[in-house]
């Protein structure tokens, strides 16, 4: 108690601090100097007593720095510890002076059954805001500037995550600070205006924005899974805007923010330190909402629906700028996939990464898929055709594999058949295979060099599951995946029905049965319909 | 499971040619060694691995990094971009870059797309104003292949007619596309009037007569006065062994010329003009503007200062929800690798809003004076540009300008040391923050290695930024902002936009 007492003291003298420190730095900066001999060189170019050293040049007087050198040091294997209130410390140790710690919450979108859409996207809005250490958002920036630190929160349909990035030795600070941001926010009014703010301005940028893609994700998610887990809307609805307060956001958060529900993962520590700062952090802590027992608490399990979500919406004028986008109607067509608990996980994403895609004018050179069946089948032959990518969401309890195209309007009837076309074609395997395995593996090491990302794989991984299949794990599951783990794949996934978004303009739209006859059918064809006056 | 495979969407694309937003990332190395001034040994210990350099015979430069990752990055920085064009033939750098995809005299377009894909491997391009880069990212047991890949394609390559021709049509299809991309836009036409008359005020892309008349004579003219052994630095990182990479240079690029025949071209002269571009168009929903005055070039001392002012005034997005600092997981937004917003530039906002005392109101009133900023400082070998990109609403443009100035006028005059030492915080972690990955390292060490002949050492730049004070902000901004005749671009719906010799006048105080 008296180190919490002293923690605050020091925090409410915050400023005060920050002087003495810059002093301490000036006048130890001056020590050094004479010391190292910057003085000597110093030219007074304007005044200040800033050394005039070319950047080419090194700064005379300093010290020879003793590299660090590596032998197989990225063979750390990830440490899992549950503490006695249930919740898990996971951690994996990597080379360099920086950590990546985190709580990670099995809280988002899908868990608003009971509540109004939209709590998820406030909560990550209102992160890092004023807590019961800190008075203010500022005073927390301040607290991590001081070791190098920055912090985020990120929500997402399933998981919300609370994240911070600062030197190793400022841990304890970091999950005192942690534990603060996630279990003691003040939640003022202002604060939640402000949030309110921040969530319809990012509504407006994202109807605004030339990239459908988030918006069809969107809709997509609310077609296949029609009102319930992670169909639930992950964007706050405009009309809830207003319906937020700190009553409703403490009965959410008394039912998700439990530690049962949490993981506390950290990349570039010692897990002995981290669980250290965990029991003393996290353990016997009430959060501010109060200890009552949750209630409401949504356990419900993803109910593939299918289905169609259309959006008319005028695109012919989408450019911010003077020079006109052309006008594009977008649709996404989804099938179920599966969970990625399941086995039929690898070859799902094996067969996402066999689709590939993109845009038919992209930057990128060799090595963006230019041998994917979007690309071969669909892009390289219909030049009129803007995009075809294939997307894969996969979450606990189901999942969805789904094709983005667009093209002018008047050819969205065309457009579709081809895409129902390549889905019932998904089953023939040729060559590509092992591309496709070797671009997935490499695309997984690639994101993985970067220290957030492996946080985000351990905590998301042991949130799930309890554990963490290593890279090279996942490799090995990659590389067993066979032709026919693909038929399987595809088979099962057709049994589904689909799941339509469309936006724009969608007078050739074909009906939904029309999408669903196709998909059923042997070479994916729309049915025939003979018009006597087209 | 989830989360790894999460990552398996595409890669993000990078940014081909314009590098914009990279020059304005901070060169410096991995992690923070926090150097104590006050150590008295004369030995500092880095928990990074040592950045090597090896200069070959032909004067080739040769710079790793390992990190023993199973995976690498790794490039060809060549010291050539569109600042060594003329008039006639701007645009062939740029044109060069994409033809090296299309062939060379071992691998066909095909061979060469096909063995890359099944390597699972990427291959990229890009030219600023005064770089060239080729760079390849693969599994680190494919890093022979990789080199050798890199060696084909700039010393073999083909450059058919018949490609040519067909690339002309990509590269105006590309012009199209960074038209819609108004921050390129207005980013061309601050240089276009900043260096005007000189080789900085011409795009990358060039102008479309020269994408329609560049031959293969114009191309190989480009590489014989350019690609030269002293000019080129082979850089990696991730899991690279030096010696191994050493070897692979002198068999690969051995054969590369050391020297000129006759002069070596020298780096064009390039002037700054305070001026202004005006793109009114009153369709357009918002107004994108840029004002900046000219800073200095990479290697020069104020650099640093200069880099800490841009931080005080940092970048700012509505859709952030206050002052929040973050980490930006989303590899699609790679160059943006992190924002950053310094709360202080916020607050006069809210201070200065005369009619509201409601805090809702203060915030609608802060919320509508603009869309989004940005400040940037972007170097070139002997100038700069340094100010600040804003877009808003029509009629918050002249407030928004307003504030901007004050705050440029107090950097110059009242900053204050707990300002000061918040933003060389923030500076250092960002610049840290960035090299996480093998591809930002091997960028920056190659980048580097174009720029200072070196890679600072790390904590070295530390330093640099800790000798920096409240005053030295004073100093270098008085030098470079104070009372200094600003280059605008703006395009959109500009009307409110102050004319050139009011802006100017916002440029100084009087002092009492």
């Amino acid at each position: 108690m008296n180190g919490w007492y002293d923690y605050t003291a020091k925090l409410l003298n915050t400023t005060q601090t920050i002087v003495n420190i810059v002093k301490i730095q000036s006048e130890s900066k001056y020590y050094c100097e004479v010391k190292y001999g910057i003085a000597a060189y110093r030219q007074y170019s304007c005044g200040g007593g800033y050394p005039s050293v070319s950047l080419s040049t090194p700064l005379p007087g300093i010290p020879k720095p003793v590299f660090a050198s590596v032998n197989g040091q990225e063979k750390y294997e990830t440490k899992i510890t549950t503490l006695e209130n249930g919740l898990t410390v996971a951690s994996q140790n990597k080379f360099g002076q920086f950590c990546t710690v985190g709580v990670l919450i099995n809280s988002g979108s899908r868990h608003e059954a009971k509540y109004p859409s939209g709590i998820a996207h406030f909560l990550e809005k209102l992160a890092f805001s004023s807590t019961a250490q800190y008075g203010s958002k500022d005073e927390i920036l301040l607290t991590l500037e001081k070791h190098g630190g920055i912090c985020d929160c990120q929500t997402s349909r399933d998981t919300t995550m609370y994240a911070v990035s600062a030197e190793v030795k400022g841990l304890d600070t970091v999950v005192s600070l942690l534990s603060d941001a996630v279990l003691q926010p003040r939640l003022l009014d202002e604060e939640i205006e402000m949030a309110r703010m921040a969530v319809r301005f990012e509504l407006e940028d994202l109807n605004m924005r030339p990239d459908p893609e988030p918006l069809l994700t969107e809709m997509i998610h609310a077609a296949a899974f029609r009102g319930n887990t992670v169909g639930l809307p992950r964007f706050c609805p405009p009309q809830n805007l207003e319906k937020v307060d700190r009553t409703l956001l403490h009965t959410y958060l008394r039912s998700y923010y439990c530690p049962e529900r949490m993981v506390l993962a950290g990349v570039g520590i010692e897990h002995e330190q981290l669980v250290a700062c965990a029991r003393k952090y996290l353990l016997g802590v009430t959060p501010v909402w109060g200890a009552g027992t949750p209630a409401n608490v949504d356990k419900s399990v993803a109910q593939y629906t299918g289905g169609i979500i259309k959006t008319e919406k005028d695109m012919s004028d989408v450019s911010l700028g003077p020079t006109p986008i052309p006008e594009l109607t977008h649709i996404m067509i989804g099938l179920e996939s599966c969970s990625f608990l399941e086995d039929d996980f690898i070859p799902f994403a094996v067969l996402n990464m066999m689709m590939g895609g993109g845009g038919s004018f992209s930057a990128g050179g060799p090595g963006k898929g230019m041998f994917t069946r979007l690309y071969l089948n669909v892009l390289n032959r219909h030049h009129w055709m803007y995009n075809a990518t294939s997307y894969h969401h996969s979450y606990e309890d189901s999942g969805l594999l789904c094709i983005h195209a667009s093209a002018d309007p008047r050819q969205v009837r065309e457009m579709v058949e081809i895409i129902t076309r390549e889905f019932i074609q998904m089953s023939s395997v040729a060559g590509e295979l092992e591309r496709a395995k070797t671009q997935l593996k490499s695309m997984l090491m690639m994101n993985l060099e970067s220290r957030p990302v492996i946080f985000e794989d351990v905590g998301r991984q042991v949130l799930a599951t309890g554990r963490r299949k290593l890279p090279h794990e996942l490799c090995q599951l990659i590389s067993s995946v066979t032709a026919s783990d693909i038929r399987r794949v595809t088979t099962r996934m057709l049994r589904s029905k689909p799941a339509v978004a469309a936006l724009g303009d969608l007078t050739e739209l074909p009906s939904y049965d029309d999408i669903q006859a196709a998909l059923s059918s042997k070479d994916g064809r729309l049915p025939r319909t003979y018009r006597l006056f087209r | 499971m989830a989360a790894s495979l999460r990552y398996l969407c595409r890669a993000g694309r990078q940014l081909v040619r314009g590098g914009l937003l990279k020059t304005h990332t901070f060169p410096g190395p991995l992690t923070a060694p926090r150097h104590r001034a006050t150590q008295a040994a004369a030995q500092v210990v880095l928990n990074v691995p040592e950045t090597k350099v090896t200069t070959l015979e032909n004067g080739l430069r040769v710079a790793s990094e390992d990190s023993g990752l199973p995976t690498c990055t790794v490039g060809l920085w060549i010291d050539a971009g569109s600042r060594y064009e003329n008039e006639r033939n701007n645009g062939t750098a740029h044109f060069l870059e994409h033809m090296a995809f299309k062939g060379t005299r071992k691998r066909s377009q095909l061979d060469l797309e096909l063995e890359i894909e099944n390597m699972g491997a990427h291959l990229n391009a890009y030219t600023s104003r005064e770089q060239t880069v080729y760079y390849a990212k693969a599994f680190s047991k494919d890093l022979p292949r990789a080199v050798e890949i890199l060696a084909d394609i700039i010393q073999n390559s083909t450059l058919g007619e018949a490609e040519i021709e067909r690339e002309r049509g990509v590269i105006l299809r590309e012009m199209q596309e960074v038209e819609t991309n108004l921050q390129e836009v207005v980013f061309d036409y601050l240089h276009a009037t900043a260096y005007q008359e000189t080789a900085l005020g011409r795009t990358i892309l060039g102008p479309t007569e020269n994408i329609k008349t560049i031959n293969r004579a114009d191309l190989v003219e480009y590489i014989t006065l350019h690609y030269k052994g002293p000019r080129i630095v082979l850089a990696a990182a991730g899991g690279v062994s030096h010696d191994e990479l050493i070897e692979l240079a002198r068999y690969h690029f051995g054969k590369l010329p050391a020297r000129f025949k006759g002069e070596a071209p020298a780096l064009p002269p390039c002037k700054f003009t305070g001026s202004e571009i005006r793109v009114r168009d009153d369709k357009m929903p918002l107004a994108h503007i840029a004002v900046a005055v000219e800073a200095v070039g990479w290697s020069h001392p104020d650099t640093i200062p200069l880099m800490v002012a841009n931080t005080l005034i940092g970048n700012w997005d509505r859709s952030y929800g206050g002052g929040v600092v973050r980490i930006c997981f989303n590899h699609r937004l790679q160059n943006l690798f992190v924002f950053f917003f310094f709360f202080f530039f916020f607050l006069p906002f809210f201070l200065k809003c005369p009619y509201h005392t409601d805090p809702l109101a203060q915030m609608a009133c802060q919320g509508n004076l603009c869309h989004s900023f940005q400040s940037f400082n972007t170097c070139y070998t002997d100038t700069g540009l340094w100010g600040l990109y804003m877009v808003c609403e029509p009629a918050t443009i002249s407030d928004m300008l307003h504030f901007t100035q004050q705050e440029w006028m107090s950097l110059c005059t009242t900053v204050t040391e707990n300002e000061v030492a918040r933003a060389k915080n923030l500076l250092k972690t960002n610049m840290l923050l960035h090299l996480d990955g093998s591809t930002p390292i091997c960028e920056d060490i190659g980048r580097q290695m174009l720029c200072y002949s070196r890679r600072i050492p790390l904590h070295e730049l530390e330093a640099r930024i800790d000798a920096i004070n409240a005053q030295t902000i004073k100093d270098v901004c008085t030098k470079y902002i104070y009372n200094k005749p600003p280059a605008i671009a703006a395009v959109g719906p500009i009307e409110q936009l102050p004319d050139y010799n009011r802006i100017q006048s916002g440029m100084y105080w009087l002092k009492p």
